[in-house]
């Protein structure tokens, strides 16, 4: 049978499960993503420190592995515990904010640029749902890169210590996901939001620097201007440090000084007014046809 | 059977502008035209019937099912066609069709096959692995046309398919849109202003003016019509266009001896003639002609009652 026909025909065969639809613009967002070489390696290179990460507890579960650093006079590994998890999870979710930053805001100012959105909106899909599958790429691609290594080389860790380790901090592998998860949802969101605001990729990403890296400028300067601390509710690096770092039960006395003002309830409060801000942004921009209000 | 799409009341409001305006009507044909000047509502209706625009008042029916509330269950029967560019540049044409043939609802291997023959079909089969970017404006209207029929949808909106095509390449779209149509198995609705193009594919014609219905006639019924349309080129004669009116038909003079008659079917030709000659008035041409959907159109136009179903040519 020829693989074309110069006639048309309608299409009576079987259709794909309609909750699944949004998994086709997830697919295709990752496959353009890594069309890219430099996104691809940047990407790998995000896998190094849980490399680093695995061999850091393979050696402090060696003793042959020590012994072979004694001589090369390598300054030997502290324990495995929470502080290990957090500092991992801190490195991997910079690589991972890099990462969100780059491929992005791309995703979404592209179907804007070219005036896709109402093709994908004409389709059996709702905004909702092109939403969750444009979420979804970061979503999986920042998974890979924080929380699914993290849990690994908690399991590698559990595994080399024995089972008392495992049921001693099983809190631990909940911290790891809640913490993944916030971090990921937030970033995510910004990352839509800007896109659909400002409908321009090198605009979107700037914005996203921006929310990260000159709001807490800004912070600082409401810090020192109104000698309070509550400017740091703008900051949401540190915000989020200060949410994870409870999730990780560090003790208050280990807390930079930089969060002594702020209480734990405002710094949720925060980040969940970001994503409250990034929800109504994104509900009003994402749409098929945009309407010049006079 | 219910009509492809019916309209009750539906009114339409963006901003604090009113862009349709209680709009009431059944389509039924397989070609449906939609006619009107710029800024009259067409686009708008589309977007409606989308689902895009929900609508302050009234409702749309697409195949009897209401808009609103069955929005995932109508896009699924329908094909797309935007006015505007709309692609992705850096996609190949195949693999973008074969994307939205995906996000309809298509398997991966149907949908693949479904855009290599949508491609073919359209007539861009040997340009199908060229990125979108660097297409011609005709291959990208094309190319649209593709991706809307790709999945085989029961009703397709086309908004401006000719919209900045060279003559060859308006006919190619006009051609295709008359075999989809001819197929009987796809209904079709054409936005456009171009009254040739919606002539040549429609068998039915709803024409908006501001947001209102200017008329809603069924161009097939009115090409079976028995009405005769008479143009006649006469020397002037006095009593002669009374004369005719007399005999029950309608006439108008348009100046230079240039008078337009139409014939009711009990009235024969030669009742005209009998009359010219009592009046001894040489009628030089004489031409049958039947109203075109420019005088449809026109007479719209310049009235503001709403014509539905009457546009029948009458002066």
């Amino acid at each position: 049978m020829a693989v074309y026909k110069r006639t048309y025909k309608a299409y009576h065969g079987r259709l794909t499960p309609a909750w699944s639809r949004f998994t086709v613009l997830t697919r295709y967002g990752l496959s353009t993503l890594f069309d890219s070489r430099p996104f691809t390696a940047y990407t790998v290179l995000c896998f190094i420190p849980f490399l680093i990460g695995l061999a850091y507890i393979y050696v402090v579960h060696s003793s042959a592995a020590q012994a072979l650093l004694r001589t090369g006079n390598v300054a030997m590994p502290a324990t495995v515990n929470n502080d290990f998890f957090l500092g991992f999870l801190g490195f991997e979710a910079g690589m991972g904010f890099i990462l969100a930053a780059w491929g992005g805001p791309g995703m979404i100012t592209k179907d804007f640029a070219n005036h896709s959105v109402q093709l994908y909106l004409s389709r059996p899909i709702s905004r909702t749902e092109y939403l969750v599958g444009k979420i979804s790429v970061l979503a999986a691609l920042l998974s890979c890169t924080t929380w699914i290594p993290a849990l690994i080389l908690f399991f590698v860790k559990a595994e080399l210590q024995g089972h008392g380790w495992l049921w001693e901090n099983l809190w631990m592998a909940g911290s790891i996901v809640l913490s993944c998860f916030i971090w990921i949802a937030m970033i995510s969101l910004i990352s839509m939001a800007v896109a659909v605001w400002v409908k321009w990729r090198i605009a979107a990403t700037a914005l996203m620097l921006g929310i990260f890296f000159l709001l807490p400028a800004a912070a600082a300067i409401l810090n020192a201007i109104l000698r309070t601390q509550w400017g740091n509710l703008l900051n949401f690096t540190h915000m989020i440090t200060l949410v994870w770092m409870r999730l990780f039960r560090e003790k208050q006395a280990e807390l930079p000084t930089a969060f002594n003002g702020v209480p734990l309830w405002a710094a949720w409060a925060s980040l969940l007014s970001v994503c409250a801000a990034c929800f109504w942004l994104l509900d009003r921009k994402l749409r098929a046809r945009e309407v010049e209000r006079s | 059977m219910p009509a492809t799409i019916e309209m009750q009341n539906l009114t339409v409001q963006l901003g604090n502008r009113i862009i349709l305006n209680q709009l009431n009507g059944a389509l039924s044909g397989r070609c449906i035209g939609l006619l009107g000047p710029n800024g009259s509502g067409k686009s708008t209706l589309i977007n409606t019937l989308l689902g895009f625009y929900e609508p302050v008042g009234g409702a749309a029916r697409i195949f009897g099912k209401e808009v609103k509330g069955n929005l995932r269950e109508l896009r699924a029967m329908i094909g797309y066609m935007p006015e505007s560019d709309a692609f992705i540049a850096d996609m190949t044409g195949v693999r973008f069709v074969r994307y939205m043939a995906e996000l309809s609802g298509l398997p991966r291997g149907e949908a693949m096959e479904r855009a290599h023959e949508a491609f073919f079909y359209v007539g861009l089969g040997e340009a199908r692995y060229r990125k979108l970017g660097t297409y011609s404006l005709g291959m990208k209207q094309l190319a649209k046309l593709a991706q809307a029929i790709a999945h085989g949808p029961k009703l397709v909106l086309l908004d401006e398919p000719t919209n900045g095509l060279d003559p060859e390449a308006r006919i190619r779209m006009l051609q295709l849109v008359r075999e989809i149509r001819d197929t009987g198995e796809v209904s079709v609705l054409i936005s456009s202003h171009l009254l040739r193009d919606i002539e040549e594919c429609c068998d039915q014609v709803l024409i908006l003016k501001d947001g209102r219905i200017a008329a809603l006639c069924n161009l097939e019924e009115e090409r079976k019509a028995n009405l005769k349309f008479l143009e006649l080129e006469v020397t002037q004669g006095n009593g002669f266009l009374e004369s005719v009116r007399g005999l029950g038909c309608e006439c108008a003079s348009f100046g230079a001896g240039r008078v337009r008659i139409v014939l009711p079917d009990n009235i024969d030709l030669r009742q005209i003639y009998r009359t010219a000659a009592e009046h001894e008035v040489q009628i030089r041409r004489m031409n049958y002609r039947r109203d075109s959907l420019e005088d449809i159109f026109l007479k719209a136009m310049s009235g503001t009652q709403q014509a539905q179903g009457s546009a029948n040519g009458r002066l």
